[in-house]
């Protein structure tokens, strides 16, 4: 065993690393010096618009609270800048923009396969609906004609996805309520149907399944096995997860008359989707504009009068009920046939404008794709429906306590991807 | 393709339409100029036949030779989609009446066409940037925009220049004053 | 090179003769020592000084040690009692701290901790261990003097009340004829180290988290205190001892046939004053990040969390001293059942050599059987080691039951606990299962209708305790 050599010499003191300080660093701009003055006044630049200083100017006995991009409950990185008198809410300003990534302008740069892959990302929690919206969008530029299987297989991936992503929703909401167990019921049921998809398209969360012109591989073995396995239990245990809820007296009397949006505000911020439907506007894409194969299923569009958040909530749980069904209807009527058109490798359409529209789970996402000819889309503009929803939240806030703005805001179901595109 | 709507529209808006008016797949698209948006926005809100009460989408378009601003609209009375397509706006001072006074929703996609563009909507109460940061003096959707690391006061300016670096030479403050063109070469 | 060995048992003396020969102990001056080798060449000579002269010390002054004890009683068992009570928090904290992660765990269909120690029972230990090694800061802006001493009055607040709890017919803290009251306002003083802590953190989520938890818990007191008041008339005492004392019999002379409303309103307002679910908003960290204990890391905020898990073991003691007999067993149990034949202090000291032997003897036995039983597949220490353990365990268990059946104080604990943990199960399923309330929704709630209920309950306690001519009544 070879030995170590014996120290000849002391051992040398060991130093304390040269600490870095940021004012020191010239590559690190901090927005004031470090100073001993601890009451930084928000914004800490002057105010640009008229509702921005209407906004920062401070009444008696009110405070600034923010709730901030790092917030163990706003649903991604969302600030909210509240003026608050006590725990009342006086007036909120969102601030948005944490999460943006420039989709747009990077699918400005892409081609018209990588859009899909690019579009995903949005509202990353039913990743599928964007998809659809830009392949409806593409398929109206090129004139395509989508075969018949790949629309029901469309159908049914949409709304498993949809399911999961209500599921989802029901668990965050209780989970911003303070119940613990809700939310890992419903990441149970979202993870059988994000198995399904695995097996379906390969990815869990990202798809990238949707093709202009059909879907990207045709149903196999183990999602159909998957899928007779989870449907069999599917109705009961979609009861059982919202029996959690519903028949909790806690839940219901924090989540009924709060936030209520009646039909006029609903209509007037372009709130769509279940919002705009608890609110009693029976409005969905899939009856009002029907695409793909939707004409042909029959299913309801349920509608609630109340508009507070119980009614938001409800109206989720019952459009599952409805999904179930639209599957039920595709696996029985699914046709044979080809999943993919026919189309050229290189995607060149026309130089022209398209506009296609997706009922997603938070309400309807829009795609405006202008094509100049090349190989790239020339503007691709991506209509969000978190972002509108999002919008009604300094109007529907202010008058509520704190303890509102989680039952407020996650009622309404923003994903910020999608906001901050 | 709904040609009742054309001929609705032609009755209702009639001189107010700039070009014919075309119609594709479920689409239906007018093209009218900037001055006219809050009438002809009015006209199709209002009007007992036409009935576009939802306000679908706002976006700003860059042509590279001018600025459009794309308006989407719903109506119970149509299966098809309406475009509105108010054009032009210059590229060096892009103005356009606002939709808030009709729709509050209009705001936000505003101030995101204002954000992306430099579009100034005239009458939005709160025309300021939503996504990018308050300090940032460059409009990122424009055909002529270069990459940003000279475009904000960020710790990566001047560190890693890909393009020839452009010092910001205006306040964040004023709006319309951050349109930047493009360098002649 | 040497040949790589064969089996484990020389690799392992390999590895171990490698490790003693490059240590590097080798001290060969103080200047080439490092902070540590100075620190152990000081202290441990010191140490051993210091044990060497208290053994002597002690040997010297053993007696009159013994006869000053003996004289001041009341003092020594002062003393004995404020150690049994510190000792006894943390790990009561810890168990608490364990069995909330395991049973919400699993009531989430989820697992819990299962990797540190044996079904994960070391979790609360590592986390003792962690937050005692974070960095002890204060953040800027706060108040040092009241954000130090925040987590110190909360603690203290929770911890005095265990002074007053009967865990058995004589083991208890103090026995105060004003002992209910004591224990109220002691409960109370948590409010003051809630308000600090939400005040001196510069922050307004701790400020509003701290508002909150002075408004929820001042609201709470008062239907908490009248819905005891009845139990008082019926007991004619505030002595929780008494109290305990006078539901002895059967499980139907407990005070919760005789108080059904109370035991209500006072379940609901301790879970209101311990800030557990459903009135946890003072740390609603879906809200409030973690209300008041937001800028608290470390220690600082371990006693926080100490804090709120012995008021739970303290509302449920309460809960089971009042209303469902304390110490005293629901069936009338042979109390106590002297087993005249194993008295202990006839033998004496002859008991520890006949459960060393009986010990001895088990293990040889046992591990005899394991060994042969299995196959020659253990090894000889393993299966007597083995069977030691069981013996121990089974002689442990023995000795546990006989001092059961034969002393009356580990009865009276062992009810107790049972009764206590249950309420304290009880308390960790509502965290599990229900949501939070709203603040006005909370004050609404404590305001119109637990107070209304309390006062109810009083009067018709008290019109029961005249008309019905009960005892206590005078």
């Amino acid at each position: 065993m070879p030995t170590r050599p014996a120290r000849t010499t002391s051992r040398p003191k060991q130093r304390p690393p040269e600490q870095h300080r940021s004012e020191d660093d010239p590559r690190i701009m901090l927005d004031r010096a470090v100073s001993a003055d601890l009451y930084e006044p928000i914004p800490p630049y002057p105010t640009r618009t008229e509702r921005e200083a209407e906004f920062y100017t401070i009444g008696d006995g009110e405070m600034f609270l923010n709730l901030g991009p790092q917030h163990p409950a706003t649903h991604g990185v969302l600030r909210l800048v509240l003026k608050l008198s006590g725990e009342q809410i006086v007036d909120v300003d969102p601030v948005l923009g944490y999460l943006h990534r420039g989709v747009e302008k990077i699918c400005e740069n892409s081609d018209y396969y990588h859009v899909i892959d690019q579009v995903d990302p949005l509202e990353y929690a039913s990743a599928l609906f964007q998809e659809w919206a830009a392949v409806l969008a593409f398929e109206k530029l090129m004139d395509v004609e989508v075969p018949p299987r790949a629309e029901y297989i469309r159908v049914l991936s949409a709304e498993l996805l949809r399911i999961s992503s209500h599921t989802l929703f029901m668990g965050f909401l209780a989970l911003d309520m303070g119940g613990l167990t809700p939310i890992l019921y419903s990441f149970i049921e979202r993870d059988e149907i994000v198995e399904m998809l695995a097996a379906l398209t390969g990815a869990r969360m990202l798809f990238n399944y949707f093709r202009i012109g059909g879907v990207n591989g045709d149903l196999n073995h183990e999602f159909m096995s998957r899928l007779g396995d989870w449907m069999s239990r599917a109705a009961k245990q979609t009861e059982a997860n919202t029996g959690l809820l519903n028949e909790n007296e806690i839940f219901v009397r924090r989540a009924r008359g709060v936030g209520v949006m009646d039909r006029e505000m609903a209509l007037r911020f372009g709130v769509t989707g279940g919002n705009l439907r608890a609110s009693g506007v029976p409005f969905d894409v899939r009856r009002a504009h029907p695409y793909s194969v939707y004409p042909q299923l029959d299913f309801n569009v349920p509608t609630r009068l109340e508009g507070d958040s119980l009614a938001r909530y409800l109206i989720r749980m019952d459009e599952v009920r409805e999904s179930i069904k639209i599957i039920d209807q595709c696996l029985n009527n699914m046709p044979d046939g080809p999943v993919m058109a026919k189309l050229p490798r290189l995607l060149r359409p026309h130089p022209g404008r398209a506009w296609g529209a997706v009922e997603g789970p938070r309400g309807m996402l829009g795609v405006y794709a202008i094509s100049d000819g090349t190989d790239q889309p020339f503007r691709f503009r991506i209509h969000d429906p978190s972002f509108m929803n999002l919008e009604v939240v300094p109007h529907l806030l202010p008058g509520n306590l704190l303890a509102d703005t989680m039952a407020i805001v996650s009622s309404l179901d923003p994903i910020m991807g999608g906001i901050d595109k | 393709m709904d040609r009742t709507l054309k001929r609705r529209l032609e009755a209702r808006l009639g001189a107010q339409i700039q070009g014919p008016i075309r119609q594709r797949h479920d689409q239906t698209e007018i093209r009218i100029q900037p001055g006219d948006v809050p009438d002809v926005l009015r006209t199709l809100h209002d009007s007992v036949d036409l009935r576009f009460e939802l306000l679908a989408d706002l976006a700003g378009v860059d042509t590279g030779n001018e600025m459009q601003v794309v308006y989407h609209l719903w109506s119970e009375t149509s299966p098809d989609w309406l475009r509105i397509i108010a054009e032009p706006l210059s590229r060096e001072d892009p103005r356009c009446p606002s939709a808030t006074f009709l729709w509050t929703g209009a705001e936000w996609l505003e101030r995101e066409a204002y954000d992306m563009f430099g579009i100034v909507f005239e009458g939005n109460r709160d025309l300021r940037r939503i996504f990018m940061p308050p300090d940032y003096t460059s409009f990122p959707l424009r055909k002529d925009f270069l990459l940003p690391d000279d475009a904000a006061r960020s710790p990566g300016e001047g560190v890693r220049n890909v393009e020839r670096p452009f010092a910001p030479a205006v306040v964040a403050d004023d709006p319309a004053a951050g349109v930047r063109r493009a360098p002649a070469s | 090179m040497r040949a790589l060995p064969a089996t484990f048992r020389e690799q392992a003396r390999a590895v171990r003769a490698y490790a003693v020969e490059s240590r590097a102990f080798a001290l060969e001056s103080w200047a080439g020592a490092s902070p540590i080798d100075r620190l152990a060449l000081v202290l441990v000579p010191l140490a051993l000084f210091l044990f060497v002269g208290a053994v002597v010390s002690a040997v010297v002054m053993l007696g009159p040690t013994l006869d000053f004890l003996g004289a001041n009683q009341p003092l020594v068992r002062f003393v004995v009692v404020v150690l049994g009570i510190l000792l006894l928090t943390v790990p009561t904290a810890f168990l608490l701290i364990y069995m909330e992660l395991k049973v919400i765990a699993r009531m989430n269909l989820r697992v819990g901790p299962n990797r540190v120690g044996p079904w994960g029972a070391a979790m609360s230990v590592v986390h003792g261990l962690k937050v005692l090694a974070k960095e002890d800061f204060a953040p800027t802006g706060v108040d040092v003097p009241v954000f130090t001493l925040a987590p110190v009055v909360t603690f203290l607040a929770s911890v005095m009340t265990l002074l007053v709890i009967p865990f058995a017919p004589g083991i208890f803290g103090q026995d105060f004829n004003i002992g209910l009251l004591f224990f109220f306002a002691m409960g109370g003083l948590s409010v003051l180290g809630l308000l600090m802590g939400g005040w001196a953190s510069f922050n307004k989520y701790s400020l509003l988290g701290g508002l909150r938890s002075a408004a929820q818990i001042v609201s709470y007191e008062i239907p908490l205190t009248i819905s005891v008041v009845g139990v008082i008339l019926l007991a004619g005492t505030m002595s929780l001892n008494h109290i305990a004392q006078a539901q002895s019999g059967s499980a139907l002379d407990w005070f919760v046939f005789k108080q059904p409303l109370a035991v209500l309103i006072f379940f609901i307002a301790a879970t209101a004053e311990a800030n557990r679910t459903p009135f946890d908003l003072t740390e609603a960290d879906s809200e409030i990040v973690a209300g008041f204990s937001t800028e608290y890391s470390g220690m600082r905020f371990g006693f926080f969390y100490f804090a709120e898990y012995v008021n739970v073991f303290i509302i449920s003691a309460l809960i089971t001293t009042l209303f469902f007999g304390g110490w005293t067993a629901p069936f009338n149990w042979p109390w106590p059942y002297n087993l005249n034949w194993l008295d202990a202090s006839g033998i004496g000291a002859a008991w520890i050599v006949i459960v060393g032997f009986a010990l001895l003897v088990a293990a040889d036995v046992l591990g005899l059987a394991i060994w042969l039983f299995r196959g020659r597949q253990w090894s000889a220490p393993s299966a007597f080691g083995l069977g030691f353990v069981i013996a121990g365990a089974g002689v442990t268990i023995l000795i546990i039951l006989a001092c059961i059946i034969a002393l009356d104080w580990v009865q009276g604990i062992f009810w107790f606990m049972v009764k206590t943990y249950i309420f304290v199960f009880v308390f960790v399923w509502m965290r599990g299962t229900l949501p939070r309330v709203r603040v006005d929704q909370l004050m609404g709630f404590a305001w119109k209708w637990l107070l209304p209920a309390s006062l109810l309950n009083l009067f018709v306690t008290a019109a029961a305790v005249i008309i019905l001519n009960l005892p206590s009544a005078r």
